[in-house]
């Protein structure tokens, strides 16, 4: 699904390089995190794979235009816009130039928000808010969902919920999904591989093998 | 009142005015630009002061010079993303010298401040007509681009990987805010045009609606600011820019006023 080879990424073309060297093999159906510090180039590696940025140096392949993103909640957008539900994703129905409507309904559906499509944005908690950007990237009928540190600011019970239903998309809908956590235990317990970087630079591993990892360091650590 | 013909003049800009100015107001206001809005006003200043010097129709050349600021501004913003405020500062900066060297050479007459304040008794047929087709075109753009724009100004990133070409439609957007504003300068007055671009969407953000209805409430209140602040201008002999101002604010107090006591009789009704 996506392809990356000795890729190095700087911005303006001046270094140093914010990404280093990176080489991943992302299979269909995958559920990659992406593990790393602030400024650990987490998010530029995610705007590459989106095609917001383009790489400095290297070999990128992505072999779907099928692309569905959830950005990072505080970040990216007003969470007071006056907008309902259904004109958010309304609005990315027609930026799609899907002429059915009714996929606005079957994508709201999948995240058992159907009854939400009338209530503006600004009235649904974090967790309903993140299911509504995860209902507009099911919109294109994704084969590939990125998710930008999802469960951001959420409690428990909602990243539960959460999780539960990215996974369903991942093991039920075969989607493939690459999502920036900053959370380990989500990571081990969701994804089937880790990507932790630092520095720009980092090797893809199983989350077996990771796990067994962390083990040692944590192990070593304690002696 | 409507027996004089500049009075009908002065009508006929003013409801135009009165869709352009929130239908605009409410893309600025939703990206935290509303200070733009300001900026470009001035920079109208300056284009009408370019206009009047070389004998140019002063709105044209208002828009053209206003459109030039604006993409100035969309340009900036790639250089300085942390200080959106500063590059307001430095086309203000532009502008505001631009038009007080240009008045204070002495290269204009008093017919500036018309446009500071401004005028109802001044709008001639001429200034109708480009006023007139310069609104058409903008509202014919806006519609055109409708849903683009509420995606951009929702989650710019976003409609970048939806596909909208937001870079092409931001400098499109910055010429619609240099037609709305040059033409509303010869009614409202360049000193509280920004006011007309916020303050009706102010008052209809009060409402809590969605999208298109909040649009919807921009449009009406901006429509009731304009015309009973032209029609007690009239009687008031003013200039229509400070009574238009006024009506916006009053409008805002108003309906921020009927929201409480609204929502004070729900919560007496809670507590039987």
């Amino acid at each position: 699904m996506v392809e990356i080879k000795n890729m190095c990424f700087s911005y303006n073309g001046v270094l140093p390089f914010v990404l280093n060297n990176i080489n991943l093999h992302i299979k269909k159906g995958d559920y990659l995190s992406i593990l790393g510090e602030n400024g650990s180039g987490k998010s530029t590696l995610v705007k590459i794979i989106l095609k917001i940025l383009k790489p400095t140096n290297g070999f990128i392949a992505i072999k779907t235009d099928k692309i569905g993103y959830v950005p990072q909640r505080f970040e990216n957008f007003n969470s007071q816009f006056p907008i309902t539900v259904f004109e958010v994703l309304n609005f990315h129905r027609k930026a799609l130039g899907i002429k059915d409507i009714e996929y606005v309904y079957k994508s709201l559906k999948i995240v058992h928000m159907e009854k939400f499509a009338k209530e503006l944005i600004s009235n649904l908690s974090g967790g309903q808010m993140q299911k509504i950007f995860i209902a507009r990237a099911l919109m294109g009928e994704p084969e590939l969902i990125i998710l930008d540190e999802p469960s951001t600011g959420l409690d428990a019970h909602s990243q539960n919920d959460l999780y539960k239903i990215i996974k369903h998309l991942n093991t039920h809908l075969g989607i493939t999904i690459i999502s920036i956590e900053h959370n380990l235990r989500v990571a081990l317990v969701n994804s089937n591989s880790i990507l932790e970087l630092t520095d720009g630079t980092g090797t893809i591993r199983s989350t077996k093998e990771y796990s067994m990892k962390f083990q040692e360091v944590s192990v070593n650590a304690t002696v | 009142m409507l027996q004089y013909s500049f009075m009908q003049n002065a009508l006929m800009v003013s409801v135009l005015i009165s869709i352009l100015c929130p239908f605009i107001g409410v893309f600025l206001v939703l990206r935290r630009h509303s200070m733009m809005g300001d900026t470009l006003a001035h920079s109208s200043f300056a284009g009408v002061a370019l206009g009047i010097m070389f004998n140019f129709n002063p709105i044209i050349s208002s828009f053209i010079f206003t459109s030039i600021c604006g993409f100035l501004i969309e340009l900036m913003r790639n250089y300085y993303k942390k200080y959106a405020e500063l590059i307001l500062v430095i086309t203000l900066t532009l502008s505001v010298g631009i038009a007080i060297t240009i008045i204070s050479a002495g290269n204009i007459g008093a017919s500036i401040n018309t446009y500071l304040f401004g005028s109802i008794l001044t709008v001639s047929k001429q200034e109708l007509m480009t006023v007139f087709i310069l609104s058409i075109i903008t509202v014919i753009t806006l519609i055109a681009l409708y849903d683009k724009l509420i995606y951009i100004t929702f989650d710019e990133e976003g409609a970048k990987i939806a596909g909208i070409k937001v870079t092409l439609i931001n400098y499109v957007f910055a010429l619609l805010v240099g037609a709305t504003i040059s033409v509303s300068i010869r009614i409202i007055g360049i000193l509280v045009l920004s006011s007309m671009l916020a303050v009706p969407v102010a008052t209809a953000f009060q409402l809590k609606k969605s999208f298109k209805l909040t649009l919807t409430f921009s449009i009406i209140f901006g429509f009731i600011d304009v015309i009973v602040g032209l029609i007690s201008s009239y009687y008031i002999n003013s200039a229509p820019g400070g009574t238009i101002a006024l009506t916006s604010v009053f409008m805002l107090i108003l309906v921020i006023v009927f929201k409480k006591l609204s929502l004070m009789s729900k919560k007496s009704d809670c507590s039987f």
